[in-house]
């Protein structure tokens, strides 16, 4: 039987902001929808008000010919609507099996049943009985599939479902997803990742600022005009010159450990790496397999053993970041808002987090405030943050001049080390580019950088060396031309 | 039709007229409790708040009571900037009085105007000492601070209760809980002939200038601001966060001993068991009152302290129970926090169109 989902003039307005604007599409089964867009471009909203989480200021939406009353979740699993979020809604100390027999309405053996079935049909291999903590991402994900399927949705809608998955379990669920869509169950796959829309779907619409900008076949389409609808403007392709580096080194990192008391940080096992000047080190890894303790670590947030860090033939390891900042390093963490940067100040007032001693922003425990302001400016006409009023506080700054802001703040001091963490997550693709043209940019002027990231393609571009970190623990290190994305996959997962 | 819409940006006009705003509320809700009650609603406010101040004696004895109120709320708004719950300022307090106290009897039979000076700093020793109890266990110990500081305050009441009962109690006192009276060199001149506000105002208002000064200009007050907003940010940019921990308790502690040695060296002049009516408690409400702007905290501690007035006199002249006064300090609290929905959000008037 065919299904048809329509979705017809939805609108929602959030204070200050219109999340969906007028949008309508039409969905047939047979086919897997791609749903394509940047960071709050209204996609969730449009995937929270199919799942009934969220209801639409106005607008209507169809299943073949039907109007939905989508007031709540259940609603939505009434009528066959299956999701699968981001991020996981599971009981981590249960069973699978209980986690799955929790919002079932069937009796014990028929689930049981219906389970085996649906995990031989689709070749999935997990284990029941175990406790969800214990299993991988993508294990946890077909869990949260398996108990989409034991409904037999017409409707399966994954939002962004790859962001934890490494590329093998990647490429397991889109031969997944096909199978489905072969089934026929209508597949709707939210993404703002461009190469998986080109390898999985059949249809793209793409939504910008709350509208949606295009609705087209996959076969008119390629990555470069796919990500010019996204951003809405044409983007330049940047890549890094090779050079030869010099040999000499600036940082070791030697037997260095950390073992944390919260059950929920990942402990350091033997990191040990070193990096020359002009070299960028990129360190890839799914998300929580140590690169939040690893930065801590090497921007003095934790402190450590004296001799663990040698930089520029200085032990710093027990140094905290402002004092690591007056032996020329710097750090650009990963939490734009919560920590490198204070939404609530000004930006000039941001800008003196970066204390270091010949700044003289603070004389004899006073702030100096006309030098702070004269730095701020500096910082951003040189990195191109779009305002002139450094008096503004810094959360009306878009995400992409916010970093280019912190970035400015830390590079101002012509540091010869900056370590950033994920520097372009969130970002417009505008924005993204002149990041990275920064980064290569430090590194032409023989400074190096360790960029923690867990977005693949960015550590490919930018990194001479790259490492993978595992559950606490760094792979060698291999030379980014030996490496491809399928084997950073292999090790990101805990493979050799 | 009435749409609630989020602020751009929180209205700095708005950010000083919502603890207008709670007041206003406070005195329309309160006035509805006395009518419940059975009076007359407007008398009733009128006993509470106007007649208390209307003569100079009331006005004396308005700023007799915010002066310790403005003290603490200063000394709290460091904690409170920088993100520690410090809410034991009543037992800092209490052991501030008990210490200066302590060092004032010791000096009970002697004249000289050294005794005052070391009275007045050994309340503030004594304020300090109390108040790196908490700071200590949790820079330390990763204890709670809300708890151990509040905790501390109900130690602090029963040491000062054993004191004035045995071993301090007055030899010549006939067995009444209470110590010797001070001599006159430990205690805090008068202002004015016949009324009882006296010189601990000037430490007040000194804390009060001294705050602005630390808030805005130094390198200290900066650092509090950002340790306020996040903690994660603070260690980022490399703060010695557990030494300002312990700064913004000692300060605090300070201000807190500086306000039990104004009670008894002012207008008590002795120990006993009740030198503060809560104001280490009352004080919190203060500081949230004056959003922790020193010039917001001298008005706050005004209109708190004619809650206190005005329960004394509702109590003789109408026989409501003074209890309503801290009624009185909840609503302003509860109407404060409320009315900061004003700070985000706003009230939107549309025609119904359709």
């Amino acid at each position: 039987m065919n299904t048809n989902l329509k979705i017809s003039n939805v609108t929602k307005i959030y204070p200050g902001c219109v999340a969906n604007d007028d949008v309508s599409l039409e969905f047939n089964s047979g086919k897997i929808y791609a749903l394509l867009g940047e960071n709050g471009a209204g996609k969730s909203t449009l995937v929270k008000i199919l799942s009934g989480v969220v209801i639409p200021d106005e607008g209507k939406i169809y299943l073949n010919k039907n109007i939905l009353k989508l007031n709540s979740p259940s609603d939505a699993k009434k009528n066959d609507i299956g999701m699968v979020f981001q991020h996981f809604n599971l009981f981590e100390t249960l069973s699978v099996f209980e986690n799955l027999i929790i919002d079932s309405d069937e009796q014990r053996e028929n689930l049981k049943e219906k389970i085996d079935t649906i995990m031989k049909k689709y070749n999935f291999s997990v284990d029941l009985d175990v406790p969800v903590l214990n299993l991988s991402a993508g294990q946890k994900q077909k869990v949260e599939i398996i108990r989409c399927l034991i409904r037999s949705p017409k409707v399966l809608i994954m939002d962004e479902p790859t962001s934890v998955l490494t590329e093998q379990e990647t490429s397991e669920l889109f031969l997944s997803l096909k199978k489905f869509s072969e089934e026929g169950i209508l597949i709707i796959y939210i993404t703002h990742k461009l190469k998986e829309v080109m390898q999985l779907c059949d249809e793209v619409a793409v939504m910008r600022r709350g509208k949606l900008v295009s609705v087209s076949q996959i076969n008119n389409e390629n990555i470069e005009s796919l990500a010019n609808k996204m951003v809405g403007q044409d983007l330049k392709t940047i890549k890094k010159k090779k050079e030869n580096t010099s040999s000499e080194q600036l940082i070791k990192i030697t037997n260095l450990n950390f073992t944390s008391e919260d059950p929920f940080e990942t402990n350091l096992v033997d990191i040990n790496f070193s990096l020359n000047r002009g070299e960028c080190l990129g360190i890839a890894g799914i998300s929580g397999n140590g690169q939040s303790e690893l930065f801590q670590v090497l921007s003095g947030e934790i402190i450590s053993n004296k001799n663990s860090i040698e930089f520029n033939k200085n032990f710093i390891g027990d140094l905290n970041p402002q004092e690591r900042r007056e032996y020329l390093m710097a750090f650009s963490p990963e939490d734009r808002l919560e920590q490198a940067a204070i939404p609530q100040m000004a930006i000039f007032e941001n800008v003196a987090l970066n204390n270091f001693k010949s700044s003289n922003f603070f004389n004899n425990g006073l702030i100096n405030e006309s030098k702070i302001k004269e730095h701020s400016k500096k910082i951003i006409s040189e990195f191109n943050v779009n305002t002139d009023n450094i008096d503004l506080k810094s959360q009306f700054l878009s995400g992409g001049n916010l970093q280019k802001l912190i970035i400015g703040r830390e590079l101002i001091t012509s540091p010869d080390l900056l370590i950033c963490f994920n520097p372009t997550w969130g970002l417009d693709v505008g924005a993204i580019n002149y990041i990275h043209e920064t980064l290569i940019k430090i590194n032409e002027q023989n400074k190096s950088i360790i960029l923690i990231s867990t977005d693949t393609d960015e550590l490919l571009k930018l990194s001479d060396k790259i490492s993978v970190i595992h559950r606490g623990k760094l792979s060698k290190i291999m030379n980014s031309e030996d490496v491809t994305s399928e084997k950073l996959g292999v090790l990101m997962g805990g493979g050799n | 039709m009435i749409k609630i819409v989020k602020r751009d940006q929180p209205s700095k006009a708005i950010f000083f007229f919502t603890p207008i705003l709670a007041i206003f509320l406070t005195l329309i809700a309160g006035g509805i409790i006395f009518y419940i009650l059975g009076f007359k609603p407007f008398e009733a406010l009128k006993f509470f708040f106007i007649v208390p101040i209307a003569d100079k004696y009331g006005f004396s004895e308005l700023l007799l009571k915010a002066t310790p109120l403005c003290l603490i709320a200063i000394g709290l708004s460091f904690c409170f900037k920088s993100n520690n719950w410090n809410i034991g300022a009543e037992g800092q307090l209490t052991f501030g009085a008990i210490v200066s106290g302590g060092v004032a009897l010791l000096f009970y039979d002697q004249e000289g105007f050294y005794i005052l000076p070391i009275v007045i700093l050994a309340g503030a020793i004594g304020g300090m000492i109390y108040a790196s109890i908490p700071a200590i266990l949790k820079t330390y110990f990763n204890t709670n601070e809300i708890l151990v500081s509040l905790m501390l305050v109900y130690v602090s009441k029963l040491i000062l209760d054993y004191l004035v009962v045995g071993p301090w109690s007055n030899p010549e006192g006939f067995n009444f809980p209470e110590t010797r009276q001070f001599s006159d060199s430990a205690r805090l001149p008068l202002l004015f002939e016949g009324l009882r506000i006296h010189a601990g105002i000037f430490l007040a208002l000194a804390a009060v200038v001294i705050s602005w000064f630390v808030f805005y200009k130094t390198y200290l007050g900066f650092q509090m601001k950002v340790s306020g907003f996040s903690l994660k940010t603070a260690k980022y940019a490399g703060y010695k966060g557990k030494k300002m921990i312990i700064l913004v308790f000692l300060i605090s502690g300070a201000c807190a001993g500086l306000a039990g040695v104004g009670e008894i060296t002012g207008p008590i002049g002795q120990l006993h068991r009740e030198v503060s009516p809560d104001y280490g408690f009352t004080a919190i409400i203060v500081a949230f009152l004056g959003r922790l702007h020193p010039v917001g905290i001298i008005f706050a501690s005004l209109v708190v302290a004619i809650t206190y007035l005005g329960a004394e006199t509702a109590q003789i002249f109408m026989q409501i129970p003074k209890y309503t006064g801290q009624v009185f300090q909840g609503m302003i609290l509860f109407f404060l926090l409320a009315s900061d929905y004003l700070l985000f959000f706003k009230f939107k008037f549309i025609g119904t169109k359709k």
